[in-house]
């Protein structure tokens, strides 16, 4: 018996005996939304004050983010092909490179990328690999700024679950990179961003 | 699984005083059948009882347990309500009995009988529908809200009961989720760790400084109070049924404890 | 003051007395803590976050009860997107799946994200022996391996550590000198994973749950580990316990909305992850390749079990934190991967034929039900306990401390045996009863009193009001 067989096997006569199975209860759309989801009217604003709960700083223009980039100072900045509309702008402030490779992972203080969509609900937003191709762009600097479509944003978690994307690498980011490991200390900045920003268009 | 929703609410009732009660706590079975003919019931004493069996059941010594659970129920024939004055002995009646009777062929009468069980609380409240209880009880208390009745009604059942006797505060007080510490057997085979948490729970109740510490289970009290009078820090117990009762006297709670 | 009674001794229990109260209150403020942000959060979002449990766990049960059908098609769906899977019987055809992948892929060097199922089976010292190298890249679960110490709570593997502790073994590793600043700590770490995560060839992670129908593996971490793990390496390898199957991403809605919340009372983990394949051609970063190794490792004895409901587990460690023994005890007592309630029934299961060196473990309880109160999945946890303790009892598992119960069945079946027990119990009061050669008595009289003996005297006054209201059934 190969091992696939004999887990199958184990799992088929470990049910067996069952005198009835649990039938698959309906699980309907909403059905775990938070009660105060419903009385909030506008996505945007909503998506706005819970990325601010999450800890995810909302730029609405491209110069808000620029100018908050500059206060920081930002000297290289990643911007990829997808967002070259917005290369005139920032060269005029800050280093820009459209090129992220492994070896220059610590000399990259921001990095710009653009996002398939967020949850309002959550003030999550959504990379894939379809919109944001470079993994490590999105998680390696100290700075990540997605940039968010308005009508790309889901109201909610279920909404955003049933519409997933067909990429086999989807990831939901909540907030920047933290931890509580020591003493239950919250601290950000383990391995991904410090800084999660958000610039919506 | 026992319908809880589907047990009698006639006002003839059985009592079943628990074993505790036999042997040491005698006025709060006497509160509990003086609150319940107060509230209008006839109360029947089956003499014959002896322990609902849960400290053979938690040991894992089953067949020890339906031994005490089959007299049990042999004892509470009928279709009356069976009323307890403890969450614990309640939830072994209508919970811990059909699990220990899993695959046993008289499982379907051991349930008839949980299935006519309440605890005090919930049958005054849920049973027989009162929503406030009269008289008077001037104090403050903290009332710890016994492990067994999480999941049911009964909880916030006393607490209705109790907010709403005049004269009566009851204090909130911190991780009051927590177990006291007693667990049956528990209490002697895990001695550290039962004692720690008995502490823990003193000290949370100490803070809030009651006149009384409530609970509508004994076994908790007589560990807590059995610890803090250990600890020379005594500390005054009532069950919530001694409360009920003595509001109806205006007394001030003079009673056993 | 510990207890020292002449009686055999529980292991907790003994655990307990000695463990350092410093560690005692640090995993006391971190769990209560938990607790009640959890409580908090699930208040404010739901009207009824019981029913979300309870929907919760027939989810998981159904999928339990159909895990054939839901596991078959996990497999597909990922096979179909370019996923390798295997299976693995024991943890030890598990860890040898993973060092096959790796030695034949040519690599040495590999990152982890946290995961338990890789705790269960021992990966990193399996690879260790066959010369690869693990890193665990979760911060907790690093400092962990480097102390060559266990994981203390499911959530928060050092909660039983100090800064000091942590700045002492930094130094040791040379990741510079003293210096128990968390931040600090925090920052060193980040800057020696990070040449950790580039120079490793495959990254190694568990999973939270597999979706059937669309083959996704999700994580979530809130340290970014696990997309870290795999943005940089060639291969990625998930082991995932068989039981983690889901029906589909609609049901992820309940389970991740219950997760974060559970867990570390967050509404959701900072990285939520949905993986099914290896990255596309076209693509810059990301595993070339992705095995999924399902684990057995006695999961179907579970499921064959009486004790099955225990698979439905999330492992959010919301059990863990609201448990008074745990808190009192910390993980260690446990001596398993699993600590606190969810262990006490998980524990003794995946232990086979060692159930009896654990069999104690179902006994840590008072009985007390919060972890089922808590538990996102309503896993009946005080129910398990006392079936694995009828099981104890009935392999003759001698339990130190426990009580024979036959003279208690004999008085609780004869009335009359039992109503002249309740008179005669009055001599108490006149007995030296702490000086009496009864264990359990003295157990009991160490820490407290017992209250004065008034057996029968109830039934007496219920005999003299008889007539007047009701009287005496028979
Ligand atoms: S048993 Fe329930 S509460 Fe405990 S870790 Fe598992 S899912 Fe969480």
């Amino acid at each position: 018996m190969t091992a696939r067989e004999k887990v199958f096997s184990g799992i088929k006569s470990a049910l067996a005996p069952l005198p009835e199975r649990e039938a698959r209860p309906a699980v309907p759309h909403g059905v775990a939304d938070p009660q105060w989801l419903a009385g909030e009217a506008d996505n945007v604003a909503l998506f706005k004050k819970r990325a601010k709960v999450a800890g995810t700083l909302c730029f609405d223009t491209p110069g808000g983010c620029l100018s908050w980039l500059y206060e920081q100072q930002a000297k290289t900045v990643y911007l990829p092909e997808a967002l070259a509309s917005l290369d005139a702008k920032f060269a005029e402030f800050v280093q820009l490179t459209h090129d992220y490779t492994r070896g220059r992972v610590d000399e990259i203080d921001a990095a710009l990328t653009l996002a398939h969509g967020a949850i309002a609900e959550t003030g999550t937003i959504i990379l894939t690999d379809e919109s944001t191709p470079d993994r490590l762009a999105a998680l390696a600097p100290w700075t990540h700024i997605a940039v968010v479509r308005k009508d790309t944003i889901h109201r909610s978690v279920a909404d955003a679950l049933a519409a997933m994307p067909d990429d086999p690498n989807i990831i939901w980011v909540t907030g920047p990179s933290k931890t509580a490991d020591v003493e239950g200390i919250l601290i950000q900045g383990v391995h991904g961003p410090g800084v999660q920003g958000c610039l919506l268009v | 699984m026992i319908n809880l929703a589907t047990r009698p609410t006639s006002k003839r009732v059985q009592l079943m005083a628990t074993c505790l009660c036999d042997a040491f706590y005698d006025d709060v079975a006497k509160a509990t059948v003086e609150v319940l003919e107060h509230a209008g019931c006839e109360v029947v004493f089956p003499e014959n009882q002896t322990c609902c069996g849960q400290p053979a059941f938690n040991c894992g010594q089953w067949p020890a347990a339906r031994t005490v659970m089959r007299h049990t129920a042999q004892v509470f024939a009928g279709d009356e309500p069976i009323i307890v004055p403890s969450g614990s002995c309640a939830a072994m009646m209508f919970h811990g009995a059909t699990l220990e009777f899993e695959g046993e062929k008289d499982r379907a009468a051991i349930e008839q009988v949980g299935g006519r069980t309440w605890e005090l609380g919930d049958f005054l409240v849920n049973g027989l529908g009162i929503k406030e209880w009269p008289g008077e009880f001037h104090a403050r208390i903290a009332f710890h809200r016994a492990c067994h009745t999480r999941g049911t009604a009964s909880g916030p059942a006393v607490m209705q009961l109790l907010e709403s006797i005049k004269g009566l505060r009851v204090l909130p007080f911190g991780e009051a989720e927590q177990c006291c510490g007693f667990g049956g057997t528990f209490s002697v085979s895990f001695p550290n760790v039962s004692t720690a948490m008995g502490e823990l729970k003193l000290e949370h109740v100490e803070a809030v400084d009651p006149d009384y510490l409530v609970s509508g289970d004994m076994s908790c009290l007589m560990h807590l109070s059995g610890l803090a009078e250990r600890e020379h820090r005594p500390i005054k117990t009532l069950h919530f049924a001694q409360i009920l009762r003595d509001a109806l006297h205006h007394r001030h709670g003079q009673a056993t404890h | 003051m510990p207890c020292t009674t002449a009686m055999a001794k529980q292991l907790i229990d003994t655990y307990v007395a000695e463990l350092p109260p410093t560690v005692q209150k640090a995993v006391h403020q971190s769990t209560a803590t938990t607790t009640e942000k959890r409580y908090q959060l699930l208040g404010d979002d739901f009207t009824d976050s019981d029913a979300l449990r309870k929907l919760a766990g027939s989810i998981r049960q159904h999928t339990l009860e159909h895990l054939d059908t839901y596991l078959a098609q996990a497999e597909e769906s990922l096979t179909a997107r370019g996923a390798k899977v295997h299976y693995a019987v024991t943890a030890d055809d598990a860890c040898r799946a993973v060092t096959e992948i790796l030695l034949s892929a040519g690599i040495t060097k590999v990152v982890k994200s946290k995961s338990m199922v890789t705790e269960e089976i021992h990966l990193n010292d399996y690879l260790a022996n066959h010369g690869i190298e693990s890193v665990e890249s979760d911060l907790g679960e690093y400092i962990v391996q480097i102390d060559g110490d266990h994981p203390s709570h499911i959530v928060r593997p050092i909660i039983h550590k100090t800064r000091g502790d942590i700045a002492r073994s930094f130094e040791r590793e040379g990741l510079g000198d003293y210096n128990d600043d968390p931040e600090t700590i925090t920052r060193r770490a980040r800057k020696f994973m990070r040449g950790k995560y580039l120079e490793a060839g495959a990254g190694i992670t568990g999973a939270n749950f597999v979706t059937a129908d669309t083959g996704r593996l999700v994580l979530v971490t809130n340290e970014g580990n696990s997309r870290f793990c795999l943005a940089p390496a060639k291969v990625h390898i998930a082991l995932v316990g068989i039981e983690k199957v889901v029906p589909s991403d609609a049901d992820l809605a309940v389970l991740l909305n219950l997760l974060g919340r559970s867990a570390t009372g967050q509404q959701l983990t900072v990285y939520t992850e949905f993986i099914n394949g290896p990255r596309r051609h076209d693509r810059p970063s990301g595993p070339e390749q992705m095995h999924v190794v399902f684990v057995d490792n006695r999961r179907t004895e579970v499921l064959a079990s009486d004790c099955k409901e225990i698979l439905r587990c999330i492992r959010c460690g919301a059990c863990l934190n609201v448990c008074p023994v745990y808190r009192q005890a910390s993980g260690h007592a446990y001596r398993s991967v699993y600590p606190g309630p969810v262990g006490a029934v998980l524990s003794p299961l995946l232990a086979g034929d060692k159930f009896k060196e654990l069999a104690d473990l179902p006994k840590a309880s008072s009985l007390c039900g919060a972890c089922n109160e808590v538990c996102p999945v309503d896993i009946p946890i005080p129910d398990l306990l006392l079936r694995l303790r009828r099981r104890a009892h009935e392999e003759h598992v001698p339990s130190p401390g426990t009580p024979p119960m036959a003279g208690f069945a004999l008085l609780g079946s004869h009335p009359l045996i039992w109503r002249s027990a309740m008179t005669f119990g009055a001599a108490k009061d006149y007995l030296p009863l702490d000086k009496m050669p009864v264990p359990y008595l003295g157990s009991w009289l160490k820490t407290r009193t017992l209250p004065k003996w008034r057996g029968g005297k109830f039934r007496t006054w219920m005999k003299s009001r008889h007539g007047r209201n009701g009287g005496n059934g028979k």
